[in-house]
């Protein structure tokens, strides 16, 4: 008897014991060079921004984690394929064998809906909870947008975005208690980071002020903005 | 015996109960920075720390060389007509507000411009691409009137700067119609007191 109860304990106390958790990182797409080339502020100069800033980010949690420990990455297919059709470049098989090179086979999505299924778990093995969430594309204060300017001239196709109204659809079950997330999009810190702890119950690190990624590597805080990060 | 066994496992238990570690972030990473606190207002971290020096393996790009080409006609006209010009149609007026979303105004012929739509264009570029995509620079046919062939579609654009929803009409042709007499002097859509382009920044890569 006791013995089964001190099973049960472990069972209980000991839930990394059955499953492992997983780590997602989310690549937003890039905007149409067409779309932005003239503007002042242009985006998006280069295509990979937000598939090289999310390898680099790989490499450094390979670093911390086991070679064992599950990362997924989850990339908004469209706005690469438009992209490249732009440029007359296969961007999908480019970012498929940057990311092989870290091993890593991106998950593709459609639309904010594709990825809220994507970030259902349950914490069975097929479907561990996330631990850790990183965000990298365009953002504002109030969305996450996969899509910007790239089929419309400067904004998002409305099923290509998470607004903080769509935040309902994250559940925070589908986290661990101790998960943590990060947007390095634009503004995030400003309001998106405040909604979505309120909402999915999990902390969120975001920008206030814009994030830069033209240097390659993780992004940064632009300079003389006097951006910080905010939970 | 049995007891035992059942204490040795609690206590192996109770050493795996910690909880897994996460990762860090190295030092400017917001990975890195302290827990948050319960207070649901943002808290501002120290800027110091965003703002890390590149480390060694960090990779410093190369200033990128444009590959997307405009056509370059020498005056600033676009095509008399292009694409599908048949059935109903709309009257637009291309009209240019800095950093925010869209294409410009539509109305239904004979109506004033106080009933007109603000929208974003989509297009196929083997359909119809948007006129301006025929000139140097987008802003070549600002004011210019056309009348645009084509739909509305089912879904809407998302407007960053003001956070509204824009109409987006999926064009499949257009016949262009001249410089129009006068500006068409509304904002497009925002809210109550904010003005569009009161938050100017927005996006990512500034380069």
């Amino acid at each position: 008897m006791i013995r089964r109860l001190a099973l049960a304990l472990l069972i209980v106390l000991c839930p990394e014991l059955s499953w492992a958790y997983d780590i997602v990182l989310i690549s937003g797409g890039p905007a149409l060079r067409s779309h932005e080339r003239f503007k002042v502020n242009t985006h998006d100069r280069y295509w990979g921004n937000f598939v090289d800033s999310t390898l680099a980010r790989v490499k450094e949690l390979r670093k911390e984690f086991g070679p064992d420990d599950k990362i997924t990455w989850l990339v908004f297919r469209p706005g690469y394929i438009r992209r490249g059709l732009e440029e007359k470049q296969d961007y999908l098989k480019i970012l498929e064998e940057r990311g092989h090179l870290h091993g890593l086979t991106p998950i593709y999505f459609d639309d904010k809906d594709q990825l809220f299924t994507l970030l259902q778990r349950n914490g069975s093995p097929e479907k561990p909870l996330i631990a850790r969430l990183e965000y990298y594309g365009h953002s504002n204060k109030k969305c996450w947008m996969f899509d910007y300017s790239n089929r419309v001239d400067g904004g998002a196709i409305e099923t290509q975005v998470v607004h903080v109204d769509d935040l309902e659809n994250i559940s925070g079950s589908s986290f661990t208690p101790d998960a943590k997330c990060v947007s390095y999009g634009c503004h995030s810190g400003e309001e998106f980071s405040q909604r979505w702890r309120m909402i999915v119950g999990r902390p969120m690190v975001g920008a206030v002020g814009k994030t830069d990624y033209s240097a390659g590597g993780l992004p940064k805080l632009s300079e003389g903005k006097g951006g910080s990060w905010a939970y | 015996m049995g007891l035992l066994i059942g204490l040795a496992l609690i206590l192996v238990a109770a050493d795996l109960a910690h909880p897994r570690p996460l990762p860090t972030l190295s030092a400017g990473n917001p990975g890195s920075l302290p827990e948050p606190s319960t207070n649901p207002t943002a808290s501002t971290l120290a800027p110091t720390a965003a703002t890390p020096e590149p480390e060694e393996d960090e990779t410093i790009r190369k200033p990128i060389v444009e590959k997307v080409r405009r056509a370059a006609l020498p005056a600033a006209h676009t095509p008399a007509r292009h694409g599908d010009t048949s059935g109903s149609y709309l009257i637009g007026q291309r009209t240019l507000v800095e950093d925010y979303c869209g294409w410009g105004w539509v109305r239904k012929e004979g109506e004033g411009w106080n009933k007109g739509r603000w929208i974003a264009i989509e297009y196929d570029p083997e359909v119809c691409p948007v006129p301006h995509a025929f000139l140097p620079r987008p802003q070549d046919d600002k004011d210019y009137l056309y009348q645009l062939y084509g739909d509305f579609a089912p879904y809407r654009a998302y407007e960053p700067q003001a956070d509204v929803w824009v109409e987006i009409f999926l064009i499949r042709g257009f016949l262009s119609l001249g410089p129009a007499k006068d500006t068409v002097r509304r904002d497009p859509p925002h809210h109550g007191s904010a003005k569009p382009n009161r938050f100017a920044e927005r996006g990512a890569n500034l380069r």
